[in-house]
């Protein structure tokens, strides 16, 4: 268009453009920034939603978190993602800010816990390997119902049971911690079935309290009367049948283990609750042992020397063990100026069987209080004469004062016995009861009687007779002795001069002939071992000749079987196969 | 006045978008409701509904700028290890890394391309409907600028589909597209569209028409 002014002509006959008459009041095009803002609005509702909360969680050290990276996972799922990882205020612990998803909020519980997952070589195993790769990630542990909570402590080293295990949780109560270690094993019958989860110290500081999970389903056989026992370390037994190393595994010799069942004369009781409270005995032998978990103690009061009498002696009635001494100690009574010796045992009921076991405690006191009445004492008793060590017997004595069970003070009081002295004398006095019943007068009567008797005999004739008819005898045997040595002597020492010539004759003639026979058969002994060795020509002949033979009479049930078949063989021959 | 006063619109001529004939516009009142005689297409002295097309067009692109630079375009997962990386956060890794023209191209191509697209769009619109009267020639240059560079904002996109294709070693490494790749794509054939929907005469119209469209 560089011309100043179209043609005139030439644009009259310029058709006319047509005249469309559709018209669209709206554009189509206004969907495009529609359809972006429903997109945006989904995008931003979404990522609010999906917004879950905010928690901080702190740790002694961020090794290997990173904001921004590091994520925070349950089962591998990923729940979340570090946002921030600052120092706290006094520089000792790292807070680790993270976002999780909205799903995450179900978790969040006061008791939920949050440790960093990476590789970790310990005793009892090596885990996390793949973080190596991965880089750390934070795990939770969900919590159980409870407080919510936003702000976490995060654990140094990983629980070892986490919730979402079946199994079951129990106390165990110990004098010690021993050798066991967070994550120690549990085994039932040396098979792995639990771990230490915890321990700590009790309240009054006593004792060590451990808690141990046990998987299902192996938590079943954790029975209410089922013990729990120390196998930490190596069990060395010297014992009369030599000397015996034990243990449940090599993991339990380097970081403890615990082991449980019950006892052998036990049966299975009630299943256990979670949580239930045990004690760990020290080993195997302590849980074979019966306990006895009813107690009762009782004071005893002895007015004379207790010397051997130490804690720890048992209590008998009528020689079967019912207690044991738990103190002994002295008491002045100061306003009467007396002394009393206090002995406090322990008696363990459930070592003897009541036939009426339901009894109440009202009944109980009843039936002591009667027994009491009966004459049961307490009595100190020599145990041992050597070592002089004394126990403490429960018998009936119907002839002690009569006493009663005192149920003041803090134990029930017991009347007592005091034995020794007592006991002694009225033995004596029955010895002496004894001596005094024995008939001595008639005694003697019949002894004078005997004497008399004795001397009469001594005095008359009849002995002097008899004394010179012994003289005659013996002279008589005097005689009969010299005839014997001078007529039969020379005799026998002919016999015995030619018994010897003949054994000498013996000797010279026979003796040689017996040894050249001797070595005959030995000859023949060696040349018929030779021939019956193995490996002997006639063995190794023999053998042929027997297999030959066997050989032969394949053949022959060959031939017989083959004539039983075509008995016409034998006529026409075998013919040629087809 | 000078040279733009010889044209279609002043000498009541229209000429067809297809067949290139040239007609004359039968009257005011017709408005842009013509069709061309000869090939049947559709006829108009301007791109009809330019400016609200093209307001369409880059409100969406406006809308959808947001989560394309906000959501992640790759998702790189290396042993095991994912890390999702923005546009942005991309060319703050090459910053880091010291590849400053590696970051210097990306920010251009994908970050500052398109945005000055939008801002030149949203102004040439803006100072079509005041109807301004400022420097129009340069306005005209500024929507070739605008129509010519747009395209290459791809760039990101195809690289991002080329390593997606390219890099799939399984557990070694892997990279996946974002959502944020699907938003920027988005946003670049809008923007072109918006471009191409925009009437660059509308710019000379002022002094054509004082008054009236």
């Amino acid at each position: 268009m560089t011309n100043d002014k179209p043609d005139e002509s030439m644009l009259n006959e310029v058709p006319e453009a047509e005249i469309l008459t559709r018209r669209r009041s709206f554009s189509i095009v206004w969907l495009v920034p529609l359809v972006a803002v429903i997109i945006g609005g989904w995008l931003i509702y979404k990522a609010q939603s999906e917004k879950g909360p905010t928690i901080t969680i702190t740790f002694k050290t961020a090794e290997g978190l990173e904001a921004g990276k590091t994520k925070i996972r349950y089962k591998d799922v990923e729940l979340g993602q570090v946002s921030a990882i600052k120092l706290s205020n006094d520089l000792s612990q790292v807070v680790v800010t993270a976002e999780l998803v909205k799903d995450a909020e179900a978790f969040l519980y006061e008791n939920t816990k949050f440790w960093v997952v990476r590789a970790r070589v310990g005793v009892s195993g090596v885990s996390g390997l793949g973080t190596l790769f991965s880089g750390a990630f934070i795990a939770l542990d969900p919590g159980k119902y409870g407080k919510e909570a936003r702000d976490f402590s995060g654990l140094e080293i990983p629980p070892p049971v986490t919730t979402d295990v079946p199994g079951r949780h129990f106390f165990l109560e110990a004098e010690t911690r021993g050798s066991l270690e967070i994550g120690s094993p549990i085994y039932y019958r040396k098979i792995p079935v639990g771990q230490v989860v915890s321990y700590q110290l009790a309240d009054d500081g006593q004792m060590v309290v451990v808690k141990v999970f046990v998987n299902a389903p192996f938590d079943q056989y954790v029975y209410q009367n089922t013990r729990f026992w120390n196998v930490s370390g190596l069990d060395l037994k010297l014992d009369s049948q030599g000397v015996r190393f034990d243990s449940e595994s090599v993991v339990s010799i380097l970081i403890g283990g615990i082991a449980f069942g019950i006892p052998n004369f036990a049966l299975p009781g009630p299943p256990a609750a979670e949580e239930s409270v045990f004690q760990l005995l020290d080993n195997i032998d302590n849980a074979q042992e019966q306990i006895y978990t009813v107690k009762q103690k009782w004071i005893l009061s002895f007015n004379e020397s207790v010397r051997g009498l130490a804690v720890g002696a048992p209590v008998e009635f009528w020689g079967i063990r019912i207690g044991e001494v738990l103190d002994v100690r002295l008491d002045f009574d100061t306003q009467k100026q007396k002394f009393a010796i206090r002995v406090i045992i322990e008696s363990e009921p459930e070592r003897f069987s009541e036939s009426d076991a339901a009894a109440d405690q009202a009944q109980r006191k009843q039936v002591l209080e009667s027994l009491v009445q009966r004459g049961l004492r307490a009595q100190l008793k020599t145990g041992n004469l050597l070592t002089g060590q004394q126990l403490i017997i429960f018998d009936f004595f119907p002839d002690a004062p009569p006493a009663a069970v005192v149920w003041e003070g803090p134990y029930p009081e017991i009347p007592t016995v005091s034995t020794p002295m007592e006991e002694i004398s009225t033995k004596f006095m029955r010895i002496l009861n004894k001596i005094d019943n024995l008939p001595l007068e008639q005694i003697g009567n019949d002894l004078r009687d005997t004497v008399n008797g004795v001397k009469q005999l001594a005095e008359s004739k009849d002995i002097e007779q008899a004394l010179q008819n012994l003289s005659a005898t013996l002279d008589e045997t005097r005689q009969l002795v010299a005839d014997f040595r001078t007529n039969v002597t020379p005799g026998i020492n002919a016999t015995v001069e030619e018994t010897r010539r003949l054994i000498s004759d013996l000797r010279t003639n026979v003796t040689p002939e017996i040894d050249a026979t001797l070595e005959r058969v030995q000859q023949s002994l060696v040349s018929a071992e030779k021939m019956l060795n193995a490996d002997s020509p006639l063995q190794v002949k023999l053998r042929m000749a027997l297999d030959e033979i066997g050989g032969a009479a394949r053949s022959l049930r060959l031939l017989v079987d083959y004539l039983e078949r075509h008995p016409e063989a034998l006529i026409r021959g075998k013919g040629t196969p087809k | 006045m000078n040279i733009g006063s010889q044209t279609a619109l002043n000498n009541q001529m229209i000429g067809c978008h297809s067949c290139h004939l040239l007609c004359q516009r039968p009257g005011r009142e017709a408005g842009n409701n013509l069709k061309c005689p000869r090939c049947g297409a559709r006829m108009h002295l301007r791109k009809p509904h330019s400016i609200a097309r093209t307001w369409a067009l880059i409100i969406a692109a406006i809308i959808f700028y947001i989560p394309a630079n906000v959501m992640p375009i790759t998702t790189v997962v290396s042993f095991g290890k994912a890390q999702s990386d923005t546009i942005m956060s991309g060319v703050i890794y090459f910053i880091h890394s010291g590849m400053w023209p590696i970051a210097l191209i990306i920010f251009v191509a994908s970050i500052f391309v398109p945005l000055l697209k939008l801002f030149i769009l949203t102004f040439l619109l803006i100072s079509v409907q005041r109807r301004s009267g400022w420097r129009p020639k340069d306005r005209t240059r500024l929507y070739r600028i605008t129509e010519m560079i747009g395209r290459w904002s791809m760039v990101d996109i195809y690289v991002v589909t080329i390593l997606v294709a390219l890099v799939n070693l399984g557990s070694l490494a892997t990279i996946n597209a974002g959502p944020g790749a699907g938003f920027f794509a988005a946003v670049v054939v809008i923007t072109m569209l918006a471009a191409r929907s925009f009437d660059p005469r509308l710019i000379w119209d002022v002094e054509e028409l004082p008054d009236d469209e």
